[in-house]
């Protein structure tokens, strides 16, 4: 594909109102009514806030505050060295910035940020949890992670004076008996401290709103580049069909031709056994442990289809703060932006599933393209590390 | 199972213009739309009315033998993008609403362009695929 005829369409395309006859109009590329349309449904940023009907202390301000501290607490880990925060690190967009998350030993899979991690429909790059908190019990328990299990973090919230005077203040209860339900309510305990972690505005997010309201003036503000890179992410490179909304997810699971392989022998099956997981968890929505008296939420997870195609599948990830979060891919396996877009410009159509998206070809992006996509997805990213949204 | 692709592309419309179809689906919600062919009518109407990109819907829907057929043992819904050679991530489950009228819900349409909603009809030995097609964006 060339970048040539979208670059000859750089217009003069307004304003003239507002610049007078004699002015040089904005640069602002020409999309069509459909991409328009398109670049529009990528926000307005931030959404409005939602709370998790499933989890009783979503949006409580004890519980936030006490989440906080027990996702900074490396005394949940069985070796009393690892902390939610020794993956998640907040100095680094809630990442570790390695190819493969390192706690107790190293996992299978990039550690994913915790940014906008509230409000989606499931959790994980295979989605083995439909809600933040269960995701967060996950790993607690994950040998290679925290290796940790009910009874010491049970233990660890009765025992410190602190941490039980935190539970009490959250939950309006002393700290229960029963090992798993303590250990439960931590969890939504740092949900609920997770819902707040939302990224601000961005350059891409005045350039979309400019747009909206019709102001050219504002929008051609928006580096000529970058906006080549959204005429490429909305027209010819279709990736809006996975990348929507304004989170740039549409939340769910896809083939893009990585290799699932973990090492010689062994391979990650991605959301197949993502959703074998999900069934099998007595956590998972459908349960006892879902606070929502009217069980709202878990339309999802009551319906959701184990497919052969869904073998090596995996999450689509945000794009909001995608600048931050490199490495890329569910396995860490590309370390720029720049070789995403080359992942995608070159794609491999041996390496995607034979029943899977027919739709994916390689986009066969030339210099100036790959540089306009980068500068877009950089675009989609706050310049300052995101704070907690209280 | 004897399976008649008898699939009625490009025949969904809205009730108001089929003769005849009114009776069919009393009951249901507005926005009503028709898939036919010669053994069934099917009358349904989506919930909400435009269906949104990546948000479960409600379908409810009718189903008439026409022509001599029998009535339907079981319906089953379901939706593919032919374009993309995949269907939903999602089974979605139907419930009788009362006779011959029927509530299909857990549908989920997770990327915009062409789907095929389809309604397979099953009476004896056949199955009868109903299909209607949508562009949703």
């Amino acid at each position: 594909m060339s970048g040539l005829p979208l670059r000859l369409l750089v217009a003069a395309a307004v304003a003239c109102v507002v610049l007078g006859a004699t002015a040089q109009p904005p640069a602002v590329v020409t999309f069509s009514p459909e991409e328009l349309r398109r670049v529009l449904s990528l926000g307005p940023w931030p959404p409005p806030r939602r709370f998790d009907a499933s989890n009783r202390v979503s949006g409580n301000a004890a519980a936030i505050a006490f989440g906080e501290r027990l996702f900074r607490d490396t005394s949940l880990s069985g070796n009393g060295a690892i902390a939610c925060a020794t993956c998640h690190q907040p100095t680094r967009a809630f990442i570790d910035g390695l190819p493969r998350a390192r706690g107790i030993a190293i996992a299978d899979r990039n550690t994913t940020t915790l940014a906008n991690v509230g409000g989606q429909r499931w959790y994980g790059w295979d989605g083995a949890n439909d809600s933040l908190w269960a995701q967060s019990l996950r790993p607690i328990t994950d040998a290679r992670e925290m290796n940790s299990d009910f009874a010491r973090v049970a233990a660890r919230v009765r025992d410190d004076p602190e941490l039980a005077a935190r539970y009490r203040a959250a939950f309006s209860a002393a700290p229960d008996a029963d090992d798993e339900r303590l250990a439960v309510d931590a969890a939504k305990a740092l949900a609920a401290y997770q819902e707040t972690l939302v990224t601000g505005r961005t350059p891409f997010d005045d350039f979309r709103d400019a747009l909206a309201r019709g102001d050219m003036v504002a929008a051609a503000r928006y580096p000529l580049l970058a906006q080549r890179g959204v005429a490429i992410f909305v027209g010819s490179g279709n990736c809006t069909f996975c990348h929507s909304g304004p989170r740039l997810s549409n939340g769910e699971f896809h083939d893009i031709g990585i290799g699932f392989f973990v090492e010689p022998g062994r391979v990650d099956p991605g959301r197949h056994e993502g959703i074998r997981k999900l069934k099998a968890n007595r956590h998972n929505l459908l349960g006892a442990w879902n606070d929502d008296p009217a069980r709202a939420a878990p339309t999802s997870t009551r319906f959701v289809a184990l497919e052969h195609r869904n073998f090596g599948e995996f999450k689509v990830p945000s794009l909001r703060n995608v600048a931050r979060t490199a490495p890329y891919m569910h396995d860490g396996s590309l370390a720029t932006l720049r070789q995403v877009v080359r992942h995608y410009s070159q794609l491999d159509e041996d390496r995607l599933h034979a029943d899977g998206e027919r739709i994916l070809k390689p986009l066969g992006l030339d210099q100036y393209d790959v540089d306009a996509l980068v500068a877009f997805l950089e675009s989609l990213s706050e310049p300052a590390v995101p704070a907690p949204a209280r | 199972m004897r399976f008649a692709r008898t699939v009625a592309f490009a025949a969904t419309l809205p009730l108001a213009a089929i003769a005849g179809a009114q009776a069919c689906g009393e009951g249901l919600g507005g926005g009503k739309r028709i898939v036919e062919n010669s053994h069934y009518i099917v009358v349904y109407a989506t919930t909400p009315a435009a269906i949104e990109i990546n948000r479960h819907f409600v379908v409810d829907f009718a189903v008439c033998p026409r022509g001599g057929a029998r009535p339907p043992q079981s319906v089953r819904i379901d939706a593919n993008m032919p374009e993309h050679r995949h269907g939903m991530n999602y089974r979605p489950g139907v419930t009788v609403l009362r006779s011959g009228t029927y509530r299909a819900e857990g549908l989920l349409f997770h990327m915009p362009g062409r789907w095929d909603l389809t309604f397979d009809v099953v009476a004896g030995n056949a199955t009868q695929r109903l299909s209607s097609t949508m562009r949703v964006e």
